[in-house]
């Protein structure tokens, strides 16, 4: 079937994306140098920073989250595809401040060597940056070596509580380290029911029977190896819970965030039945459970599926992921 | 090798990588990657080809350049390499490389592309296409540029059908583990076309 989306030409995607997303929110982004979204009122100099960057095609991640309480630049790339080592060094060079800069990172093989390139090139130009790599996709395994594990949709949360401990002014390394703090109970587990549209050849990415799921498919539609029937949103939902409560190491007594990101075309009906379901099987394991999010964070186009994404938090997690936030996508009164 | 030889080479090989833009992309979805690999690689030479310079470091530092300045993703990351090793093994000023001196360039660029990544031969990715050219190169300067080029072109092709046999380690692929046997590696079917392009 020939692909139906809302487009105009497929190689203006990225920039006419972008576009959209300035004129929607005017007063809380801009675009600067084509690919770089940056806050429209910049934070205060003595504040550290936090820039991410990604491709594109994972609305509203990652840009989306730019804004007061999170993050203060995402440098774009194109669909699926890291911007570039030199671009992403453009955004640390804007950004650049006695306090530091930090830059998230998702452990994706094309991230990975932007990142590499534009960590050189900071260095050489003697700016003050430090690096968060998000690692906390558990479909490998819970013992998997990390720099096999992939960087999900957890990279939202993540940015909230990194974004809310430099806005209340802690030190470059506090930021590091109550990031670091909350990705070590971090995990997520993404399940897939139909797969994605690629937007600018309008192929499919990736392949799945009508009768089947896949539990650990990655955010473009990259296999994960765990294809069964279908199942109910109850029964998956245990399956993916029972993972994810063992990568947190969440006991009993113990307080959590649950997320459902929807991947695109899962319906706001269906994230709340997961979600339910998911919040149900905690409950039964005696873990309680703050505020939660089902909606969609980190999308793969239309591929229908979500990523469930907990984490174990403590109270300064929780008052970070409760502080004020006034991004495109994540508003928060604090 | 002239420069305007060099020039026209990524000229040929545009043209060779446009027209099995969807090929490439099969071959992605096929091993299972994101089915996007013959975008990427047709952004990624457009980007070279838009490159200038009046000698070889410049012409290369530029093709560099544009690549990670124009382009997106991990093939032109990797290019993005690959060329900035070359530049700096180029002679400065060279507007003609000898066998010898092509040698070497080829050398330096693959060794600059394995400090970026650590995928080598047998992991079914571009390097089951670039490490056996390279190494085919390398042994056949003695020969001259012609024979250089036609054993790079002859190693860099088998090396990438090769892939086939293979499981991906490394990239979105090595996520399917076994069931991406069966398929050639994209980046490398690319990479063998590049070679292509360089003989006579």
């Amino acid at each position: 079937m020939p692909m139906k989306k809302f487009l105009n030409d497929p190689a203006n995607l990225t920039a006419e994306m972008l576009e959209g997303l300035a004129l929607a929110y005017s007063s809380k982004v801009k675009i600067v140098n084509e690919r770089i979204v940056v806050r429209a009122q910049p934070k205060a100099q003595d504040k550290v920073a936090l820039v991410c960057f990604g491709g594109t095609g994972h609305e509203p991640a990652m840009h989306g989250f730019v804004g007061e309480g999170m993050a203060d630049a995402a440098v774009a790339g194109d669909v699926f595809a890291a911007p570039g080592g030199p671009k992403v060094f453009e955004a640390l060079e804007m950004l650049n401040r006695p306090a530091g800069v930090i830059l998230l990172t998702l452990n994706h093989n094309g991230d990975r060597m932007s990142a590499r390139k534009a960590l050189r090139l900071a260095e050489k130009a003697g700016l003050n940056v430090k690096e968060i790599i998000v690692q906390e996709d558990i479909a490998p395994g819970i013992d998997a070596d990390p720099e096999d594990r992939r960087g999900l949709g957890g990279c939202i949360p993540l940015m909230k509580v990194m974004g809310a401990a430099c806005e209340a002014g802690k030190s470059i390394d506090e930021v590091l380290e109550i990031g670091k703090a909350f990705h070590s109970h971090l995990a997520t587990l993404s399940v897939a029911l139909k797969v994605a549209t690629h937007p600018q050849n309008g192929e499919p990415i990736g392949a799945l029977a009508d009768d089947e799921m896949e539990i650990g498919m990655g955010q473009h539609g990259e296999g994960g190896g765990g294809i069964m029937k279908v199942q109910t949103a109850d029964e998956t939902a245990r399956i993916m819970v029972d993972r994810l409560v063992q990568a947190t190491g969440l006991q009993s007594g113990d307080r959590a965030l649950l997320v459902i990101n929807g991947s695109g075309a899962t319906t706001t009906m269906e994230m709340l039945i997961c979600y339910r379901a998911a919040a149900k099987c905690l409950a039964e394991k005696g873990i309680t459970l703050m505020d939660g999010i089902a909606d969609e964070l980190l999308t793969v186009q239309e591929m229908a599926g979500f990523q469930m994404i907990l984490a174990k938090v403590c109270p300064t997690c929780e008052a970070l992921l409760k502080a004020k936030a006034n991004t495109p996508y994540w508003t928060c009164n604090g | 090798m002239t420069l305007e030889q060099f020039k026209a080479v990524w000229q040929k090989a545009q043209a060779a990588i446009e027209a099995n833009e969807k090929h490439f992309s099969e071959l992605d979805a096929a091993t299972g990657g994101d089915g996007d690999h013959g975008t990427a690689i047709v952004a990624a030479v457009r980007a070279i080809n838009k490159a200038e310079g009046d000698d070889f470091p410049t012409l290369l530092a530029d093709m560099a350049e544009k690549l990670e300045t124009e382009a997106s993703g991990s093939t032109s990351s990797l290019y993005g390499s690959w060329l900035e090793g070359m530049a700096d093994a180029a002679p400065k000023g060279a507007t003609e490389l000898d066998a010898d001196q092509l040698a070497e360039v080829f050398e330096a660029g693959f060794d600059e592309i394995c400090c970026m990544t650590k995928a080598r031969q047998g992991d079914k990715t571009m390097m089951d296409a670039l490490q056996p050219a390279t190494e085919a190169l390398v042994a056949a300067k003695g020969e001259g540029e012609a024979a250089m080029f036609a054993a790079a072109a002859k190693a860099a092709r088998e090396g990438s059908n090769a892939t086939a046999q293979l499981q991906a380690k490394f990239g979105r692929a090595k996520n399917l583990g076994e069931r991406s046997i069966g398929a050639i590696d994209a980046g490398s079917a690319s990479m063998a076309t590049v070679f292509e392009a360089f003989v006579g």
